[in-house]
């Protein structure tokens, strides 16, 4: 057991020390940071730097509503007089005085078409923006002509669907509907940690075993350690970086409710709905479960990538092989956006028992609440069998194929590895 | 440690792939104690006899015994074996690789760090140490996994093809390591195909040609076996026309020393008697053994593959 900790050992110390490892680690929410933060400013540089507008009113009615509510959104908007002349502010555009002008006219009042004329399209910001601006003040104006005008402008807010929970009080249905969200937000990022641990780590085992099958290092190991004790280590220790991995993501996100969160919302309150989102974050419940997932799937796929790395010669060779796997990690995810997407069926409750899809499959189900507890067992039950079986399969494919140099067995020979191993 | 039987023995040993015999019928038997040489050129069926013993291959037929039972688990980790690939964890710091290597075989942690630095100084790598492996010569990287090899101190050692790759002078240094493991008490069994170390180092040699055993024999006795009879003479001064000699049947000049082939039934002490009767000083008069590499191809026809210049004639 002391040499399958050594094998562990050096299988996590020398893969957490590479620079993969830390760009992957840290790269991911920076990554995520900084793909939020430049398109902001993008966004907001380029609303920034060009705002000299003039507004021409040909219609006498619009054009202070218009100023103002373009003045909210941040432009700068100089009100011409409306006996300016279209030639004067051409000209001015061309001079590059005036970056464009907007005319409101009669159509502009009917029905909130308006002309913008520039040398340049606008921007898909400041289409949106400008349009949304116009359209509510014509909105505005005209429901302002009506008698019941200010009934007419509730049904713009787009109505409301209020749900009256049947046997609770407000506070329990409050708890419930937090709870949802809770469940929800955890079920999917469980969900996505999972599919990228199977996916990613077990393709790690398969490149660890295939490099000491390639490189004859194996050859030195296994006169010291049985070939079980180093598969398992490998395993362990390729898990233990994952883990490791997820465990710095999830510091990060509590680091981020624990201090950034409060700082940032004593700083702005227009930031406070954020608090909310502290009460969302999962129970310790939902993380053991997480890895209970985590292990069964994780051991059931890095058995058998191990298995394949194996078998093969080289990479390729191994890249057709895994096939397979790589499918069956696949499959479950997507049928799980389905589910995500609240396009769930009862059946896909059962599909979520088969062991091979259950961890992305099952885990957000239990965690949401859409399965009863026996469900959850029943699969926590028979994956832990399934690991045992292909741990088994597994382990004397291994046994066989790191030493053997010889092509990449037909499914008979394998059969046979497995036989006599 | 108590050796009692056989360290290896072989018998009756066949291993095929495919359509290719890599190694017919081989018996052989390594007593504890002994340096072996496992000698043949390449592709002659060395590696696989080794691997064979490691139980990293399996034979078709015959029996493979490592320390009287099969070479299972408990008995590999007896051994110290440097396989001809050289395998080796590139990406890992010389230093962490030795220390791992020691651990699976047993060592404690701190255990297995000092005995890697007192074996890193020796081996001249002391400087090395936390370098990545792949920063390294072949040659030196060669000598890492060597020390991979004796790390744990196991009671034999099968090294294949142990010298192959190195300078002369790093040659030299684990000759002497090798010799002086052996003086421990331990069993080296070694492969090469340079019949020169093979001679210097092996107390009992096999020859392997063709997949097959060609002599299995303690060396001393082989040589002594396969004398040739020639007389190596050097004279101080002018040499006399030695060809004329009854005795002789031929002579040739190698050097300054002539190699006379003798009449059958003539003992070499005659040849004094003539030079006495000469009148010529003698610098040097020796009783030529036959090369390994002379049994060889006496034996199995040439080698071939030999990348060892021709070593016939000019003994010391």
């Amino acid at each position: 057991m002391k040499q399958v900790w050594s094998v562990i050992r050096r299988e996590y110390v020398e893969r957490v020390k590479t620079r993969a490892f830390i760009l992957s680690t840290l790269g991911m929410p920076l990554l995520m940071i900084g793909i939020m933060a430049v398109v902001g400013f993008v966004a907001f540089l380029s609303e920034q730097s060009e705002r000299q507008i003039a507004l021409i009113d040909l219609n006498g009615q619009l054009g202070e509503r218009v100023q103002q509510a373009l003045d909210r959104a941040g432009y700068d908007v100089e009100l011409a007089a409306p006996e300016t002349s279209a030639e004067d502010l051409d000209q001015q555009v061309l001079d590059e005085e005036l970056e464009a002008y907007v005319v409101l006219d009669d159509t502009t009042a009917s029905e909130a078409v308006f002309r913008y004329r520039s040398k340049e399209p606008p921007g898909s910001v400041r289409s949106q923006l400008m349009r949304s601006a116009v359209v509510e003040e014509v909105v505005d104006l005209r429901l302002g002509q009506l008698e019941d005008g200010e009934s007419v402008r509730r049904l713009f807010e787009g109505g409301s669907l209020e749900y009256e929970p049947v046997g609770l009080d407000e506070e329990e249905a409050e708890e419930a509907e937090a709870e949802r969200i809770t469940g929800m937000i955890t079920g999917i990022a469980g969900g996505l940690i999972l599919y990228i641990m199977m996916l990613a780590y077990g393709a790690q085992t398969l490149q660890s075993v295939l490099e000491e099958k390639q490189s004859r290092v194996v050859e030195l190991v296994i006169s010291s350690l049985r070939p079980w004790q180093l598969m398992l280590g490998k395993i362990v220790g390729v898990g233990a970086v994952g883990l490791t991995q997820v465990a710095i993501w999830i510091a990060c996100v509590a680091l981020l409710a624990g201090l950034a969160l409060p700082s940032l919302i004593a700083a702005a309150s227009d930031f406070e709905e954020l608090a909310e989102f502290r009460q969302y974050l999962p129970g310790p419940g939902a993380v053991l479960l997480l890895v209970v997932f985590f292990l069964l799937g994780y051991f059931l796929y890095s058995s058998l990538f191990a298995a394949v790395g194996a078998m093969c010669r080289n990479l390729q060779e191994a890249g057709q092989t895994q096939a397979p796997l790589i499918v069956l990690i696949i499959v479950p995810f997507m049928l799980q956006m389905m589910t995500f997407q609240g396009n769930s069926m009862p059946w896909m409750n059962w599909v979520a028992l088969f062991p091979f899809f259950s961890p992305i499959m099952m885990y957000p189900r239990a965690v949401m609440g859409d399965v009863p507890a026996w469900m959850v067992a029943v699969s926590i039950v028979l994956m832990a069998l399934t690991v045992w079986g292909a741990a088994w399969v597994a382990g004397r494919i291994y046994k066989v194929g790191i030493l053997s140099q010889g092509n990449r067995p037909s499914p008979r020979e394998l059969l046979r590895w497995i036989r006599e191993a | 440690m108590t050796q009692n039987g056989t360290a290896v023995r072989l018998s009756g040993v066949r291993k095929t792939f495919g359509a290719h015999t890599a190694v017919a019928d081989l018996d052989l038997t390594i007593e504890p104690g002994t340096i072996y040489g496992l000698l043949g050129p390449n592709g002659s069926g060395k590696t696989t006899t080794i691997r064979m013993m490691m139980g990293i291959l399996l034979p078709d037929s015959g029996s493979v015994e490592l320390f009287g039972g099969p070479p299972d688990f408990g008995r590999r980790s007896r051994v110290g074996y440097l396989p001809e690939e050289r395998g080796v964890y590139e990406k890992m710091k010389v230093l962490d690789q030795l220390v791992f290597f020691g651990e699976i075989r047993g060592l404690a942690r701190s255990m297995a760090r000092t005995r890697a630095e007192e074996w890193l100084d020796r081996l001249g790598l002391g400087d090395w140490a936390s370098k990545k492996v792949q920063a390294l010569s072949k040659g030196m990287q060669q000598k890492v996994q060597f020390i991979s090899t004796v790390l744990h101190d196991p009671e034999m050692l099968i090294l294949d093809e142990p010298f192959s790759g190195l300078d002369p002078i790093n040659q030299d240094v684990l000759e002497e390591i090798v010799l002086e493991e052996k003086e421990r008490g331990k069993t080296i069994l070694f492969s090469t195909h340079l019949m020169e170390q093979a001679e210097r180092l092996c107390e009992r040699v096999c020859l392997i040609s063709r997949s097959r055993k060609v002599l299995d024999d303690d060396l001393k006795e082989l040589k002594r076996r396969e004398r040739s009879g020639v007389v190596a003479v050097e004279f101080e001064g002018e040499a006399p026309s030695v060809a004329a000699w009854p005795e002789v049947l031929d002579a040739q000049q190698v050097g300054d020393a002539f190699h006379m082939s003798l009449h059958d039934g003539v003992r070499p002490e005659k040849i004094l008697d003539a030079v006495l009767a000469e009148g010529v000083s003698l610098r040097r008069f020796e009783l030529l053994e036959p090369r390994l590499h002379e049994i060889f191809v006496r034996h199995a026809g040439d080698p071939g593959d030999d990348d060892a210049p021709s070593e016939t004639g000019g003994a010391s």
